[in-house]
């Protein structure tokens, strides 16, 4: 499966909104296993709720291993690789629910080790 | 009811400046407020004041309050100048229309208007003066895509009701290049603690851990299951890596992030709302990608 960005998106990559497009038709494919290259080619803006919903929600039912594996990015400049690359690392990491007492815990540790 | 006639001063962006703006909002903060601002003691404006001048006479208007600009007690040339080409004054009742000068257009956008914020960004406010002769299509709409971070931001988190309001300046003279964006609704701090109100600590975390934490790579209070808390790690990257300053004032917390690090600090102010002020030095050398020759 090949995806042009711009043919589906147009020029930017910035909002949350296209990046659930994406994350909506690709995340089947690559569920089974199939490979999907999502081709970048004359897209030249880009920002992170974009690629947090087309690429690190992916990471929800995919392991990083696979994803890595499966998705291949084509003439992606070197704006949108950095926060591709992010986006991956943070959504890797995420837990998605929310310990309201350990973000507190967090917010004061953090604030003790500044002032201690 | 009685008018309630506001000075504005000789407004800057430093701390004293931003605690002179604060006062105003605190002054104005009750609903049906009738104001008038006058200017007769106004040197200079800078985007900052008159992003925060506009977005707080809509915050009065939403509040069934009204507001004049008093434009006859206006008579600094270059403040009027200014407010006339960036299309201020016309927004607040001045009969001239604005024009497509050097100035940075005064923005408001009640909605997150993706086209319209990202051409602001890439066209006025990086593709004038210095952005349009010294830097490449390729940096400024890499420096637009972190900038909307920002807008994103106050649209996803802020609850404003009335919007973001935003204005920015090339200084020529300081080789700067300034924005600020503005919102009027709960603030950061405030926001953090709404999020973790289940805890009994929450309403007693002071702002400038909450900034702090906000300002962490993957902090968010978004949920929903999608990972987020990106945005202001970027924005952060970006500046300190080209010497710039990023500045937010939010509820009493002050956040700076410049080449020195990052610093956070609770102020003797109170605002309901984010004011986040970025300043960039124009020296194309600090922005060019690794296969862009450095200019001579």
């Amino acid at each position: 499966m090949k995806l042009s960005i711009k043919d589906q998106i147009g020029l930017r990559c910035i909002i949350k909104e296209d990046g659930q497009k994406i994350y909506d038709a690709i995340h089947g494919a690559l569920q089974n296993g199939e490979t999907v290259t999502l081709d970048f080619e004359g897209v030249n803006q880009f920002a992170s709720p974009f690629f947090n919903f087309a690429i690190g929600q992916l990471l929800k039912d995919i392991p990083e291993a696979d994803l890595r594996r499966l998705l291949q990015i084509k003439h992606l400049n070197e704006t949108g690789k950095l926060v591709v690359e992010r986006v991956i690392e943070n959504a890797a990491k995420y837990h998605g629910d929310k310990d309201y007492r350990k973000i507190v815990d967090d917010i004061l540790e953090q604030q003790a080790k500044e002032s201690g | 009811m009685t008018q309630k006639v506001i000075q504005i001063l000789t407004l800057n962006d430093g701390p004293h400046d931003f605690a002179r703006l604060f006062g105003i909002w605190n002054d104005v903060n009750d609903y049906f407020e009738d104001i008038r601002f006058d200017f007769s003691r106004c040197g200079f404006l800078r985007p900052n004041a008159v992003a925060f001048l506009g977005g707080l006479a809509r915050l009065i208007e939403s509040r069934m309050g009204s507001v004049t600009f008093d434009w006859n007690t206006l008579h600094n040339s270059w403040v009027r100048t200014t407010i006339r080409q960036n299309g201020f004054a016309s927004a607040f009742g001045d009969p001239s229309a604005p024009w497509d000068g050097t100035s940075i257009p005064y923005r408001e956008d009640t909605a997150l208007d993706m086209n319209g914020i990202m051409d602001y960004l890439t066209y006025d406010w990086l593709g004038k003066g210095w952005g349009k002769t010294h830097l490449s299509e390729r940096v400024r709409d890499a420096i637009a895509g972190k900038m909307w971070e920002i807008y994103n931001n106050a649209f996803e988190h802020s609850d404003s009701k009335i919007g973001v309001f935003s204005c920015g300046q090339h200084f020529r003279n300081k080789n700067e290049l300034c924005l600020s964006v503005i919102d009027f609704g709960l603030g950061i701090p405030a926001k953090i603690r709404n999020f973790v109100g289940t805890d009994p600590r929450a309403q007693s975390l002071p702002s400038d851990a909450c900034l702090r934490w906000a300002f962490t790579r993957g902090k968010s209070t978004c949920t929903g299951g999608v990972a987020r808390g990106l945005g202001l790690d970027l924005l952060k990257e970006f500046v300190r890596l080209n010497e710039g300053k990023l500045e937010i004032y939010s509820n009493d917390g002050y956040a700076i992030v410049d080449k020195d690090g990052e610093r956070y600090e609770n102020r003797d102010i109170s605002f309901e709302g984010t004011v986040v002020h970025i300043t960039l030095r124009c020296d194309e050398n600090l922005y060019r990608f690794r296969d862009e020759a450095e200019q001579p």
